[in-house]
Parts: C-alpha cells; structure tokens; sequence
C-alpha cells in the first residue's frame, strides 16, 4: 500500500471516529447519503431486487450507527461471463466508449448500460488472453492455483481415494459434468465464467454507498483481488479500483474508491432535476448502481427498475 | 437429454460447493480459542437459493455464519435466522481433523452412507414433510492446517439412489407445460411463497393446480389434504441448476421421500427458477419421472446406497484453498510495511 493512502485511510479513520453520523439530508445538495437515507434506500432495493439482501456481517465489525441486522447490502453468485478488458474491445470498435468521469462529459448513461448484444456475439469475440492489460506480463496460471497453495507435496493423492462402490462418476442418475471433465482449467471458456459477490456498505467518511467485490473462479474458488482488476473497466483498475480490507467481512476485496460518489451522484441528481425529474432518495441506491455499472461493465449484478431517467437513449 | 415423449434416465446435476473466505476465518479462530485437539463433529448450516441466473446455477455456500461463533453455541444446533430468501438453510455436518494423515484416513463412504441414512430415517419418520430442509443434507470433511493457513476439504451431498434409476418423460420449459393463464398462476403462488417470511427458505413444496388453472403451494405436510382434492398435483422444489435439460440434485431426495413415503410411479416435478428474484416460468422446467423400484427398496431398514461426494475438476479428489495471503500475520505485516 502507497503510503499517501495510508496516511489518508489514518486520516479517514480518525473522522470517523470523532465525527457523528449524517443526520441532516443533503442528498440533492451533495449528492450524499445519511445514515437512515442508506437504510431506508437499502431497504428498496432489496424489495425491489430481491436478490440483493441485508447483512449483519462479522459481529467485531459492526457500525453502531447502523442497524444491527443491516450493516451493508449485498448480492451473490452474480455472473459475470467475460473479462471487462475484451469488452472494451468491442467499444473502442464500435466507436468508442463514453468514460463517466470525463468531464465534459454528461451523457452517463449511454454507452455501459446496455453493452452491444451479447449473446449473438459471444461466440465470435473469445477474450484473447494476449490483450488483458493485466495479464501481460503476469500470463494466467492454471485457475487452482491461484489459491490453491505452493505446496503441492500436501495435496492428497487421488489413488487415496479410490473407492469401491457407489462413485458418483459411474452413478446413472448423475449428470456427468462435460465441461469441467472435456476441457483443461485454462481454457477460455471456463476462464470467462467467474461469479462475484458484490456487496455495498456505508462509507461514512464519504458519507456515500461503497461497493465492494469478491470474485470466484469456474469452479467457484476464490479469486485474488488482484485478479478481480480484469474484471473492472480498465480506466479504473488500480485507480478508482483498489484492494482494501472490507469493513464487515474478512480479507481483502477490491473496491470502487468512494471520493468522487458525491460529486457523481450530484451530477446524475441535477442531469435529473434539470429534466424535469424529481430524484427520490429511495433510488438513490439504483442511480448508484447504474453509474457503478460503467466501472464494472460485465457482472451481471441485478439493478433494474422501470423508471424513467430521461437518458440520452431514451424519452 | 429426452426427446418429448421419449423416456431415457433422469439425470441430475450435482450441487457445486462454494466457500465464503469467512467461513475459514471462523474456522481457524474456533480451532484455535474453542476447540483444541477435540475432534468431533459440528453440525453448520450451509445456505442455498434457487437459481437466479440463466447462465450460472446457484451453490451452496458456506458463510462465517453457518459456523457458530463460541463453543457454547457449539452444543446446540446452529440458530440461524430464517425467512431470508436468499439464504435457505440446508443442514450439515463438519469433520475438521488436527492432521492431515487423519484427513487422509478417513472413512468416506461410511460417513456418507450415515448421511444418507439420517435422511431415509427422516423421510420415514416424517419428520422430512414437516423441515423439508432435512432432505438436503451435506458433509464437509476438513484439515485446517493453521501453521501454512491453508484448508484441505471435500464436500459430499448426499442422495439416496433409487434402483433401478428413474426415468424422465416429457421435460420442457415449465411456460411450455402450462398454458399461459396457468403459469401466470403458478408464477404468483411461487412469488408469493417465496416473499412470505415464513415460507422464503422452504425449499421444497407442492404445486396444486386446480381445473381452472388457478395454482395454490402448500407445504410437503398436506400431502393428504392434497390427494383430497382432484386438483394436478406437482412436486416442487427450489432448482439451485441453471441446464435446460436437467433438474439439480435436489430433486434425488425428494423423488426418494414420493416413491417410499407415498408410494408414487409416476411424480410430475417442477424445477423452480428465478430470474432476478422472481419467478421466471422461461427457465422453471417441469417433467414427469417414473420411479420403478421394488417393494424391498422402500422398507425402512433397508437403506438405499448413497452417492453424493464432490468431483473437484471431474476428479475425485480434494480441494485446498490458501489463504496465507489474507491470514498469515508476518505476510500481513510484510504487505502493510
């Protein structure tokens, strides 16, 4: 860790600690959420998007301004089919893509809300590992291990395990997995398919919604966070992206850095009101999410909602 | 897998495991602080949703909560709030051994077989109609090797085997199956069952659609109010796959529960599926199996053989996951320096 970000997390942790809670709403003002505002909008999105819910997470960590049975949100085994960088690839060939943090720029919800159909061309555009940015000069190692620790000697050998009856590769009823079987671990297919949990907390030094990653490989072992940079818009990874310990989980876990959501969610919030919507803050949550979606274009996580923003695309 | 009409064996895919890195960090501090060199088993809770996703199935999936947190939670069974429809308690049982010889010695097939056996006596007892949980049990065997902070484990979900094996005719989209005013139907029961804090995580039940297409889900336990009515009748249960052509592995209890519990042939079965939380009749499937077993398969003392033990990779073989890099104290103070 850099020091400058060590000395700010010091810094932050220190406000945290000395300072209350937001009560007072500024959400029109600064784009920010107080505490009850994060609850009650948190308490929407899980009614509307039953897939997100609330957790308690480790009871050492709980926030005492937060309610003890919703400290932050979060959704499971989300899919996220292919790497974020070969995406890009296909925008930069169709024409190029619309970076949210561009100042000039106000058309934020244009290009990543509805990347160019997927599955009719899934097919045809096969990530190249040869293109991953991150991947480079770091080639990708068999998925396993990853994770899977350097001292391979402890690993028990399979003869060990060879039982008489009953396996469940010669059982009839058992649908024998063809893919896991057919195909090495470092095939491109396989690869493409990782899960996340995405989760969202309350920063309250940002005093804005944070989202965290955690990414599981094909066969649903854990990802390094470094890995999780792939799948997070390159223009972010390592950026607005970094690695952090997560405030009510274990371990480290990548993060959208929180210090523009204000400014970003003021901007959403006045495109709004200038078009004649008047934001709730009950959406706050699903503005959010679609404005993360440009950081992390390919998981699938569930925001939708039928209302209407007045997007550029749209109205 | 079948060509409509056409019967071949009904195939099921097995569940997939997956571990949150909580679930290891509980692990190690209860090793450490709680247990010592004891040994003997506990009983976790691990946690499962029907598939949300057309493209990936759902897991089951172990969090630091399906652990208890002290030894004294230690004596009793889990105590896991319930109503969260995301998380649908599944009972399970840990062996975690103090050395990895110990790991290696251990007698699989047997303790699967008395896994097995624990379902076929609940079914019989009953008790599996009134905690539909109890039909899908799993066993997790461990080594938490803490000197290195890595896990060797293995999972097993146990299945009774019906012999010979059923036999599928007829397995289509469930928006296929029904027509279009009844599965609106069977799409607002469901929803409703699963939005209700009481019936959230109960993962398997019975659809009852009556002759003008309006469906009603009840619980497992009014089997006999059921066969009172001269309603369609299927047996539903939350699908945790995503394939077209096959029904997860949930499904292998419960057609054992219906063959030798209530005596069926012939089961028609709903694959219950969502799409972003709801009910999606697009990826539910239904089918009808048919279950030829002899009379003998059914007796109480007779357990049936049981197959269940996770393939890591299509081997069988254990997983290990290290995570020095997250627990390690001198690569943590290395990493923070």
């Amino acid at each position: 860790m850099v020091l400058s970000q060590k000395l700010h997390e010091a810094f932050k942790g220190t406000v945290e600690r000395i300072t209350g809670p937001r009560t007072v709403s500024a959400f029109k003002e600064k784009g920010v959420l107080s505490v009850t505002e994060f609850v009650s909008a948190g308490d929407n999105l899980v009614s509307k998007c039953p897939t997100w819910s609330w957790e308690a997470g480790e009871p050492s960590k709980r926030k005492p301004y937060l309610p003890a049975d919703k400290q932050f949100l979060i959704t499971r085994n989300v899919p996220c089919l292919r790497r974020a960088a070969s995406v890009e690839e296909d925008y930069e060939a169709a024409g190029g893509e619309v970076l949210l943090d561009n100042e000039d720029d106000d058309g934020w919800l244009a290009t990543h809300g509805n990347p160019k159909d997927k599955k009719s061309d899934e097919d045809e555009n096969l990530p190249s590992m040869d293109t991953l940015e991150i991947s480079s000069n770091k080639p990708i190692q068999s998925i396993s291990s990853y994770f899977g620790g350097d001292d391979d000697e402890d690993i028990p050998d399979m003869a060990d395990y060879q039982e008489p009856d009953n396996l469940i590769e010669t059982d009839a009823a058992t649908l024998q997995s063809t893919y896991l079987v057919a195909q090495e671990p470092d095939d491109d297919n396989i690869l493409r398919t990782r899960t996340y949990d995405v989760s969202i907390t309350y920063d309250k030094y940002y005093q804005t919604p944070r989202v965290w990653l955690t990414g599981y490989d094909e066969s649903r072992m854990l990802l390094q966070p470094e890995l999780v940079l792939e799948d997070v818009s390159q223009d972010h990874a390592r950026k607005t992206v970094t690695i952090e310990d997560h405030p009510h989980l274990p371990g480290k876990h990548a993060s959208v850095h929180p210090c523009r959501h204000g400014a970003v969610m003021k901007k959403i919030i006045d495109v709004l009101m200038s078009r004649g919507v008047e934001p709730e803050v009950d959406m706050y949550l699903f503005l959010f999410l679609k404005f993360v979606a440009s950081v992390i274009p390919t998981i699938e996580y569930d925001y939708t909602m039928d209302f209407d923003l007045g997007s550029s695309s749209g109205s | 897998m079948a060509e409509q009409g056409s019967s071949t064996v009904l195939q099921l895919a097995p569940f997939q495991s997956m571990v949150d890195e909580g679930f290891w960090h509980r692990l190690s501090s209860l090793k450490l602080n709680e247990l010592g060199i004891n040994d003997s088993p506990i009983s976790i809770t691990g946690f499962y949703a029907p598939c949300s996703h057309s493209q990936v199935s759902n897991h089951l999936t172990l969090l630091a909560e399906s652990l208890p947190s002290t030894l004294s939670e230690l004596s009793s069974e889990p105590v896991i709030s319930r109503g969260n429809r995301n998380r649908c308690p599944v009972p399970g049982l840990l062996y975690n051994t103090n050395t990895l010889e110990d790991f290696r010695a251990l007698d699989l097939q047997s303790l699967l077989k008395a896994e097995g056996k624990k379902i076929w006596e609940d079914i019989h007892s009953g008790n599996a109609e009134k905690n539909s949980a109890l039909l899908s049990r799993f066993l997790l065997v461990s080594f938490a090797d803490l000197k290195k902070w890595s896990f060797h484990y293995w999972f097993a979900f146990p299945a009774l085997a019906l012999k010979p094996p059923a036999t599928c005719v007829g397995l289509r989209k469930a928006s296929q199956y029904f027509s279009p005013e009844t599965a609106q139907s069977v799409s607002a029961a469901c929803n409703e069952w699963r939005n209700s804090s009481l019936t959230a995580d109960v993962p398997f039940f019975l659809v009852s659609v009556s002759s003008d297409s309006q469906a009603t889900i009840r619980g497992l336990h009014e089997w006999d109010a059921c066969q009172a009515e001269s309603n369609e009748l299927l047996y539903g249960f939350y699908d945790p796959c995503h394939l077209p052509n096959n029904p997860g592995w949930p499904l292998r209890n419960l057609l054992a529960l219906i063959c030798a519990r209530w005596n069926q042939s012939s089961v028609k079965f709903l694959c219950y599926r969502e799409s972003r939380g709801f009910a999606d009749m697009e990826l539910s499937l239904v089918g009808e199996a048919l279950i030829s077993v002899a009379e003998d398969w059914k007796r109480p003392e007779n357990v049936p053989d049981v197959v269940g033990w996770e393939l890591n990779k299509g081997k069988r073989l254990p997983r290990c996951i290290s995570l020095a890099k997250s627990m390690d104290p001198t690569r943590l103070a290395v990493s923070a320096a």
